[in-house]
């Protein structure tokens, strides 16, 4: 058992900010990976929960998201686009997830488009916010089908035609076609 | 390529507004725009669609991303654990730290320690402990890996590393009184560790072992229910316990 004297180099390097002793190179290492957490965590997390996974599992998958870019930089691969390879990886861990709670997601799934038609909001001054517009909107959105949806969210937010189909293993017309489709729909529920 | 005599597709629309096209399919498109009116404003409900989505997407999410402190806390500790867990795998263990102590913790702890006189040690131990000796320890394990296990509740700690939290906390002769208790319950992935024990009082405080062990059974519930992150549950409990407490039982005193 570790004693109290015997200060294992991550107690000093978290909890206090002074250098464990390890070299300038890992800090920076760390460092950047922190960064890539704080600009793309929320995208990330709002794609996963977007796959249908609940808010918590979204976290954890997230934070092995990001030990495997640290594992990735670390072994001196491409820097290059890591904000796709980000998106890639947490796209195949949610895939991997899913199929091992495939049960619960399928319930979850299944009852998403209908509760977000008749869900009112989580409290009063958001049912008024909320238009019924929005609710039917978000209702086709989860009613689309997945490939269709995931392509939608990634170009929320921010990726590229390329990068979606790279993401999704699709072609770029498969995106354009997939794209045209959804918001085709969308704008039809907008004309109602 | 459709053009002039014919209307342009929704996927080449799109393209165009996302600047996806070669310059020369640019080209085609935006001069059939200029003499077609229809797929003009079929250009114009796609953007319009576009607005929509956002702003629906954004709605959607914006009341259910929980703040980003204690995931990024956590990523940070598990950073600084790599090697370590590389170690670990080679003798089949996955035990490793991560310290929960936070801005916000230590200042609660301040109140709680910081400010005792050091020659009444004993009396400062008697609601939390001491950040700087107990700031928290957990297992690397998941929401998923902590909820299957049957509940633990506080396994006992070896008496040989109850004698050393004892000694590190100034407890002596009077030690009957006190229970060396986990900071981050193994109930919730908390790791029997010295860096997780303190001593802590039976019924010198109204803030007492049994009263915490109310709030690690109310967060497990809420843990194991999906109602609450286990990184933000590990957290609460690590950087003030009874802030916690308060927090999920609604009151500003113990139930009991």
């Amino acid at each position: 058992m570790t004693t109290r004297s015997t200060v294992h180099p991550a107690v000093s390097a978290i909890g206090t900010g002074v250098s464990s002793g390890s070299s300038s190179s890992r800090e920076r290492l760390e460092a950047e990976v922190v960064a890539l957490f704080d600009e793309l965590r929320d995208p990330l997390l709002r794609y996963l929960v977007s796959f249908g996974l609940v808010t918590a599992d979204g976290e954890e998958l997230l934070q092995e998201v990001f030990l495997a870019l640290f594992q990735h930089l670390n072994q001196g691969k491409s820097k290059k686009n890591l904000r796709g390879w980000l998106f890639r990886v947490a796209h195949n861990l949610a895939l991997k997830h899913r199929s091992k709670t495939q049960r619960d997601f399928a319930k979850r799934t299944q009852s998403q488009a209908a509760e977000f038609a008749r869900e009112p909001g989580p409290n009063p001054e958001d049912q008024v916010q909320r238009s019924q517009a929005q609710q039917r909107l978000q209702a086709v959105v989860h009613a689309l089908p997945e490939q269709d949806r995931l392509c939608l969210f990634l170009r929320a937010e921010g990726l590229r035609y390329r990068e979606i189909a790279g993401i999704l293993d699709i072609s770029l017309g498969a995106v354009s076609i997939s794209l045209a489709r959804s918001l085709g729909r969308i704008a039809r529920t907008a004309e109602r | 390529m459709q053009h002039q005599d014919k209307h342009i597709s929704d996927p080449e629309l799109l393209q165009d507004i996302e600047n996806e096209l070669s310059a020369h399919a640019q080209k085609q498109v935006r001069a059939h725009l200029d003499l077609c009116w229809q797929c003009r404003t079929r250009r114009q409900e796609l953007e319009t669609a576009i607005a929509d989505f956002v702003r629906a997407h954004q709605q959607e999410f914006e009341a259910i991303l929980p703040p980003a402190t204690a995931p990024r806390a956590m990523l940070k500790a598990r950073l600084s654990q790599v090697p370590r867990i590389e170690r670990a795998a080679s003798s089949d263990r996955r035990f490793t730290w991560a310290i929960l102590a936070m801005a916000g913790g230590l200042a609660a702890f301040i109140l709680y320690v910081g400010l005792a006189p050091r020659t009444s040690r004993q009396a400062i131990v008697l609601s939390a402990p001491d950040a700087r000796l107990t700031p928290g320890a957990t297992l690397l394990e998941n929401r998923q890996a902590v909820c299957a296990q049957a509940n633990i509740k506080n396994k006992a700690v070896p008496v040989a590393l109850q004698r050393e939290v004892f000694a590190e906390y100034g407890v002596r002769g009077e030690s009957h009184g006190y229970e060396v208790d986990y900071l981050v319950t193994p109930a919730l992935g908390g790791a029997e560790d010295i860096h997780n024990l303190w001593p802590h009082s039976y019924s010198a405080t109204v803030w007492n072992a049994k009263v915490k062990d109310e709030l690690e059974d109310r967060l497990r519930e809420m843990v194991c229910n999906g109602s609450l992150d286990l990184a933000e549950a590990q957290r609460e409990i690590a950087s003030n316990w009874i802030g916690a407490y308060k927090k999920y039982f609604h009151t500003n005193e113990p139930l009991q």
